[in-house]
């Protein structure tokens, strides 16, 4: 499973995930993800590359996802496959997390709407 | 004339054998197309790692019967989701037993997992539809398994056994099948 991460203009990180977010995936990148939780409060987790998600896979951006929201911080969702965005549809994490397929709009939803 | 009538009596007879004999035949192929074609089976050990096996199982699967892309993913999401809840629950990471996974194609186009355990019984499709993940909710995190098994298969049967499980997972995909199946 691939991970990599890139600091943008304002304040904004990006996490590249790569690969199946399967069982042996979302351990692979748990500790990585707590991280970022725990230090920024503006992340687009772009999930272009990424061909599979299971439930483990959820939560290894679910619960990342809620440390950052309970600071007032954003979280986005960039780029998954229809495959990958029917499973986010359906566990309704997308509710919680923007999806975005437009990357100028993933970014704005970050940096345009107050205080991170 | 009795000489014919032992002719006539012989042809009727041999008439008779045939008719039976091909309405055998023809019960016996439409039992054949009706029943399900075993394709292949697998087992596992109760370990979460065993299941980096599974997917390389399902795409010889997928490669031998042509099975769509679409419907690769759904098999490969919903049988990990029934596999690990066995492994993490029903065995609870108690190393040393096994569950199976059967392939079966009941018609063209339909394929059929069934995972089978001999974990204490438990029968998921009892419990109630989950609701969505929510920022609130911790507890919702881990839940998603059946709600993702429902939206991603066609059907879902389940079935004690003595000393375990048996639940079935359907899913149609119009265009592949082994390719031996009657026309």
């Amino acid at each position: 499973m691939g991970f990599a991460t890139e600091d943008l203009p304002d304040g904004i990180t990006k996490v590249v995930l790569d690969g199946s977010l399967d069982i042996a995936g979302a351990a692979a990148i748990d500790l990585k993800m707590n991280v970022i939780a725990g230090a920024r409060n503006a992340v687009l987790i772009d999930l272009q590359q990424v061909s599979f998600i299971g439930s483990m896979g959820l939560r290894a951006i679910v619960a990342p996802a809620r440390a950052i929201l309970s600071r007032k911080g954003r979280m986005v969702i960039y780029g998954p496959n229809e495959l990958v965005e029917k499973v986010l549809r359906t566990s309704g994490i997308d509710t919680m997390i923007p999806i975005h397929h437009d990357y100028q709009a993933a970014l704005a939803a970050l940096s345009s709407q107050g205080p991170h | 004339m009795i000489t014919r009538l032992l002719w006539l009596l012989s042809v009727a007879k041999v008439h008779i054998r045939m008719e039976g004999t091909m309405e055998m035949t023809a019960n016996a192929m439409d039992l054949a197309q009706n029943q399900p074609k075993h394709l292949d089976q697998f087992v596992l050990g109760s370990r979460l790692s065993e299941m980096e096996r599974l997917p390389v199982w399902v795409d010889s699967l997928a490669a031998a019967y042509s099975i769509d892309e679409n419907i690769k993913f759904a098999i490969n999401l919903c049988l990990e989701e029934v596999v690990s809840n066995v492994i993490r629950h029903g065995y609870a990471n108690q190393e040393g037993q096994f569950l199976t996974v059967d392939c079966s194609s009941p018609r063209p186009g339909q394929f059929v997992f069934t995972v089978e355990d001999d974990a204490a019984p438990f029968n998921p499709l009892e419990l109630a539809a989950l609701p969505g993940i929510s920022p609130q909710d911790e507890g919702q995190i881990g839940g998603q398994g059946i709600r993702l098994l429902r939206g991603f298969s066609d059907t879902l049967e389940y079935e004690p056994k003595p000393g375990g499980n048996r639940l079935r997972i359907g899913f149609t995909n119009a265009s592949a099948g082994p390719s031996n199946w009657p026309q």
